[in-house]
């Protein structure tokens, strides 16, 4: 018999107990989909990870205080310093506070960031309309203030605002500049920010001279580590740390951030594909159970069949193609709901929906598997029956 | 030794040769057949007669090659059974009997047609070959107006006529019926019974088993088992 004929006699015998099949297939089903929505979320995630973090900016290296009782804050001084070392392109202290803008009747809580005019290039943003903040406007610590993209359109504020007045925590602050947005959502935003001269901060927001962060672009991505080395001591030195003592610092390379948050991710979408093959294998145990009860209901089919000329192979690839057309079925269901799911998740996160044939491919096979792996033991259960009592049995 | 019988020639379809056969039950051994010979030629419709529990359903297993002999030889159509494997037997089986049993053994849910098709299915004959001699065999039974009903559909009668063209629908060298008008009212039974005559009468060999010797008559032959031996009939020397 070949591979045809087997299908068509699965199909036909399936068609005549829909329901049965449709609940034994609604558990691959739900393993399948689960498996393809929780991996596909997981990819989402990991993609949307890594690309947050390019937008970033370029060979960019985080310092930021890593606190404790006997801590020294970082400075602006420390600052300084860093851009001194060699391979420093440059430096862009930052002093975050969060506060709200308000324009006429609008009004948006957002971070308000202190910074200089280093930090367009540090952390990769371009200008849009008007100009970012200058040496002269951030050392005089005007009160001048560039912003995102999405705090902007939050305040219905467009290119015919630069120049207006707008005010932040009750001070007015003029416009010189929006960004272009870099294509984030949801939380921590890139877009979502408003930019001050970092004297500005000090001065009317936080007060002193500590900074939250210095950010730090080096001039080629082949001198991370070198430049990472230079900060770690000259910090070490300025903090006057002895030789054995905790850094109360840390200097964040963002290549290592994007592995260890894309290592994360992978393992997490691994054990959330883990989890979800679980309700796969209770699946084909499903199909594995209807498939013994079959064989036991359709006894006399099997001598009758026996009799007629089939030989054991015939009748376990019978039941086989029954078992694998189920698991298949289900599978192919599986994939789509999962896709579905997946790309709704997708949809609702801001990450969009990214079709991944590897994915499908194995949930293919693994459907396949288990329809193999759990059809078998029935199928040779059916293929040994002795025709005799098989044709007796009532 | 081979039973030789009157007629030399052609060799025997069926050729039991003292075959026995034993079964253990809750460890106590049941001799359901003993020493049994037996030969059918070629064309012949011989009849085995015998009451309930005298051992024709062991005959007609073995006959039909769905058991084998504990001891003694049989030939089916020349081949010896003895030496084939499961599949072996399958695949004789398929080529060489047509099986009509007491209780129809349709398949359910499955069309006339389908079902007088399955033996050539597993001879791998190709799909529009079967239904051409599926259809042919059933218009030969007078079911021409049938083929797409199911069992359920069909009278008893007619059930039994489907299964009598699934029988010859592989042209097999021998019919083996297992009380084909058991379960069939006197007019259906008488039917089949023609049905079987008439197929004789085109050169078929027939065994027919039964309980009833007015059905018996049917046959040309008859030959008596009682507790696993035939008792008279037509021996073999």
């Amino acid at each position: 018999m070949n591979l045809l004929e087997l299908l068509r006699l699965a199909v036909s015998r399936l068609r005549t107990s829909r329901l049965r099949a449709a609940l034994t297939m609604l558990g691959v089903v739900i393993g399948v989909a689960s498996v393809v929505a929780l991996v596909g979320v997981g990819q989402g995630t990991t993609s949307n990870i890594t690309s947050r973090l390019a937008s970033l900016g370029t060979n960019l290296l985080t310092i930021s205080p890593t606190g404790g009782s006997t801590a020294k804050p970082l400075t602006l001084e420390d600052a300084a310093a860093v851009a001194t070392i060699d391979g420093v392109a440059a430096v862009a202290p930052e002093l975050q506070t969060s506060g709200t803008v308000a324009v006429g009747t609008q009004n948006e809580t957002t971070s308000i960031v202190g910074t200089n005019a280093a930090y367009a290039d540090v952390r990769a943003y371009d200008v849009w309309q008007g100009s970012f903040l200058t040496d002269p406007t951030v050392d005089s610590g005007l009160r001048v203030a560039v912003l995102g993209a999405t705090t902007a359109s939050n305040l219905n504020l467009d290119a015919s605002a630069i120049g207006s007045t707008i005010s932040i925590n009750g001070l007015p602050f003029r416009v010189i500049g929006i960004l272009q947005p870099k294509g984030g959502s949801g939380f921590n935003n890139p877009d979502d920010e408003v930019l001050v001269p970092l004297a500005a901060v000090s001065k009317y927001f936080v007060g002193g001279d500590t900074v939250r962060t210095i950010g730090v672009s080096v001039a080629s991505g082949d001198r991370m580590t070198e430049v990472t080395n230079a900060i770690t001591a000259l910090l070490r030195s300025r903090h006057e740390l002895a030789a054995t003592a905790t850094a109360d610092f840390s200097v964040f390379n963002q290549t290592q951030l994007l592995d260890a948050a894309s290592s994360i991710s992978t393992t997490l979408t691994l054990l959330l594909g883990g989890i979800a093959s679980i309700s796969l294998v209770v699946g084909g145990i499903g199909i594995m159970n209807i498939m013994l009860v079959s064989v036991r209901e359709r006894t006399r089919e099997i001598g009758i069949r026996k009799a007629v000329g089939a030989r054991g192979r015939d009748i376990l690839a019978q039941f086989l193609i029954e078992a694998l057309t189920l698991s298949l079925l289900g599978g192919v269901i599986g994939i789509v709901i999962g896709l579905g799911v997946s790309a709704l998740i997708g949809q609702l996160a801001g990450w969009g929906f990214q079709f991944n044939p590897t994915t499908v491919a194995a949930a293919v096979l693994f459907s396949l598997a288990v329809g193999v792996v759990f059809g078998v033991w029935p199928a040779r259960q059916a293929a040994r029956l002795d025709p005799i009592n098989a044709l007796r049995y009532e | 030794m081979i039973p030789i019988g009157a007629a030399p020639a052609p060799p025997p379809i069926v050729a039991l040769d003292r075959v026995s056969r034993t079964y253990a039950m809750d460890g106590v051994r049941v001799e359901a057949l003993r020493d049994v010979s037996l030969a059918v030629a070629p064309g012949e419709f011989v009849a085995i007669i015998g009451p309930s529990g005298s051992g024709k359903s062991t005959m007609m297993n073995i006959i039909g090659c769905l058991d084998r002999p504990s001891a003694g030889a049989y030939r089916l159509a020349g081949m010896p059974v003895a030496e084939l494997s499961d599949d072996g037997l399958a695949r004789l089986r398929s080529r060489t009997i047509g099986f009509v049993f007491q209780s129809y053994n349709l398949l359910p849910r499955t069309t006339a047609l389908e079902n007088v098709a399955t033996p050539l299915l597993y001879q791998g004959v190709g799909r529009r070959e079967r239904t051409k001699r599926a259809t042919a065999a059933l218009e030969r039974l007078g079911l021409g107006d049938r083929l797409h009903h199911e069992p359920n559909q069909l009278s008893g009668g007619q059930q039994q006529r489907v299964a009598v063209a699934r029988a010859i629908v592989t042209d097999p060298a021998l019919i083996l019926a297992d009380e084909p008008t058991g379960n069939l009212d006197t007019a259906s039974g008488r039917d089949v019974l023609a049905v079987l005559r008439e197929l004789h009468s085109t050169g078929r060999t027939i065994v027919l088993i039964t309980h009833n010797a007015e059905v018996a008559t049917a046959a040309t032959r008859q030959v008596h088992i009682r507790d696993g031996q035939l008792t008279d009939g037509w021996m073999a020397a």
